[in-house]
């Protein structure tokens, strides 16, 4: 990792060591999968991980109450625990309702489909398969011939014209951890380079910064 | 298309769009149902929802003029006082509509005319969304299109959570859908 | 004018109140799903029109007509599965906001088909959950305190909660764990007061 600029390292070693306790980590993934238009790779080992040190955490706080540690230092435990528990739990709901709500076009598309973790692949599948029922009864089964698609308006469309997919170049706020200099925000050269500053919020179209925040350079807000 | 399920969109593209076929065309009685000879003549002129309208344009099939919400009148009208236009009467789909025919007809003159209608009329969104009394606002919101109303929404729910927020109060409820008459238990 | 219905359809859903859900209109849907079929015959008996009729007078003429069949069904199409996609996305949300089944007042709007998918994304809900081991219904709003006061609004009766067990009678006022009261508030049970 790059060391800080000189001044105020002593921070930055302090900021960067709470910036990746397991708490910390867990809180950006949630930031950023919920401001995020499109679904993003699955933290599989930090759900792993923040699921293992909450049943610890559980423990704890039962084994306190049991030996009758003073409550005030018991309902400061268990309200570390409930918001590590309040984070996975919305974490993951928000992934949940982002395959809802673009389940065909995460399905057709490899890549998508990759970022997904087991559990969250069935569930797809699952939810793909009770919508194509459901439309299937209610109407494409009315419908005729050549005009039954769930994914083509009519045998004569080239392509999947019916699957709803993220508007990618939606804007969002972001901010950059450290300092990454003259970024170009467009493919054409036309605009000029962005220079994004640490610690500075910016609203940017979410394509052009979406390899930063893969690449955990950049965090959405 | 990644709007095919978009609600708006397909309201916006009901709108209608007068238009002049350059062709005829068989087997259609498009004016209305008791039309005898089931037959659109080249050269006849009719109004068309934008869907049918771009299809057939696209093809040659017809030829499109601006609707009226995009007239010299409007436009020298929303120049003058734009905050004060009733769009929604005119087109509540103003903007999406102008969006669509502009990438159709390449008038560019509509792009200038929409997003300075918008930048004056944003402005007043937001201000009477913070501000205005509720007996002020509501003749307002007469005037504002579809895309202007929700704006207008977002801006004041979100002056409500922020009172909130700064006042504190329950923050959890019953579920909305739940209506508000008390469930029968039992 | 063609799928002029349809829209009336789209409309209909629209004027509704956000994340709200009016009575399915079993009517208006089938007279559009008649619209479709009458488009698609019209398209079929223009289009052996053209293969049949050497003529190529008037070939142009129905080709246009055909055109426009087919762009109507389609138009018609894309209203009625917007209709169904929408309320289906209406239905997942209640799905995440009350614990199955749906009350009745509920109910009675949804289409059989809708009913059947309403029970079946919930099961979908809970299968992953218990594959997870973990409940996704509580924990909706971010958490302040671990105990909240709620006063009960109903005589729900004497219930196991995580730490104790409580006789919710009605009118009381205790303090609960948030988790253990979020349910009840969302189910209209109970209401959070603040000092």
């Amino acid at each position: 990792m790059e060391s800080g600029s000189g001044e105020g390292s002593m921070m930055d070693d302090y900021e960067s060591l709470i910036s990746t306790t397991d708490a910390e980590l867990l809180k950006r993934s949630w930031r950023n999968e919920k401001a995020a238009p499109e679904i993003l790779q699955f933290e599989l080992s930090l759900v792993q991980r923040s699921t293992e040190q909450i049943q610890l955490m559980e423990e704890t706080v039962e084994e306190s109450m049991a030996s009758g540690v003073d409550p005030l230092t018991v309902s400061l435990y268990q309200m570390d625990l409930d918001r590590t528990q309040f984070l996975l739990r919305s974490y993951i709901r928000i992934r949940l309702q982002k395959i809802e709500k673009y389940m065909a076009h995460i399905h057709k598309t490899t890549e998508l489909w990759n970022r997904l973790s087991k559990q969250e692949q069935k569930y797809a599948q699952r939810c793909i398969e009770d919508l194509k029922e459901h439309f299937e009864k209610s109407v494409l089964s009315k419908l005729p011939d050549r005009y039954k698609s769930s994914l083509k308006q009519s045998v004569i469309s080239e392509e999947d014209d019916m699957v709803p997919e993220p508007q990618l170049d939606t804007y969002v706020i972001c901010r950059a951890k450290r300092s990454l200099g003259a970024f170009q925000l467009d493919d054409s050269a036309e605009e000029n380079p962005v220079s994004l500053d640490a610690g500075d919020p910016y609203a940017i179209r979410y394509k052009s910064i979406k390899s930063l925040v893969y690449s955990g350079q950049i965090d959405l807000v | 298309m990644s709007q095919y399920y978009d609600i708006d969109d397909i309201i916006a593209e009901d709108e209608l769009v007068p238009a002049v076929f350059q062709v005829s065309a068989n087997g259609v009685g498009l004016f209305d149902s008791s039309d005898e000879t089931n037959k659109v003549e080249q050269g006849s002129k009719v109004e068309l929802p934008f869907w049918l309208a771009r299809e057939l344009h696209l093809r040659q099939a017809v030829s499109i003029n601006l609707p009226h919400c995009f007239n010299q009148k409007t436009r020298e009208e929303l120049a003058a006082d734009a905050a004060h236009v009733d769009l929604r009467n005119r087109c509540p789909y103003f903007y999406e509509l102008g969006r669509k025919l502009f990438t159709l007809v390449g008038d560019k003159t509509i792009g200038t005319l929409l997003l300075a209608a918008f930048q004056t009329r944003y402005r007043e969104v937001l201000i009477k969304a913070q501000t205005a009394a509720l007996a002020v606002a509501p003749k307002f919101l007469t005037l504002l299109t579809k895309e202007e109303t929700k704006l207008y929404e977002a801006a004041q729910s979100s002056m409500v959570a922020f009172k909130k927020w700064r006042m504190g109060g329950p923050r959890f409820q019953k579920a909305s859908v739940l209506g508000r008459k008390r469930r029968p238990f039992e | 004018m063609y799928a002029k219905k349809a829209c009336e359809l789209v409309k209909e859903f629209s004027s509704s109140e956000p994340g709200q859900l009016a009575p399915f209109n079993t009517n208006l849907f089938s007279q559009v799903i008649e619209e479709c079929n009458f488009h698609f015959h019209q398209l079929q008996s223009l289009l052996s029109k053209i293969q049949e009729g050497p003529d190529s007078q008037t070939k142009n003429a129905d080709h246009f007509g055909a055109l426009i069949h087919h762009l109507s069904l389609v138009r018609n199409k894309r209203c009625l599965m917007a209709y169904v996609h929408n309320r289906a996305e209406v239905i997942r949300s209640l799905g995440w906001m009350i614990e199955p089944p749906l009350p009745e007042e509920i109910q009675e709007k949804l289409s059989s088909s809708e009913k059947e998918y309403s029970k079946n994304q919930s099961a979908t809900i809970k299968s992953y959950q218990s594959e997870m081991d973990l409940d996704l219904a509580v924990d909706m709003v971010p958490p302040k305190d671990p105990y909240i006061k709620v006063r009960v609004l109903d005589d729900i009766g004497s219930v196991a909660l995580s730490d104790q067990i409580a006789n919710l009678a009605r009118h009381a006022i205790l303090f609960l764990r948030r988790t253990d009261a979020e349910t009840y508030i969302s189910q209209g049970l109970m209401e959070e007061l603040t000092d």
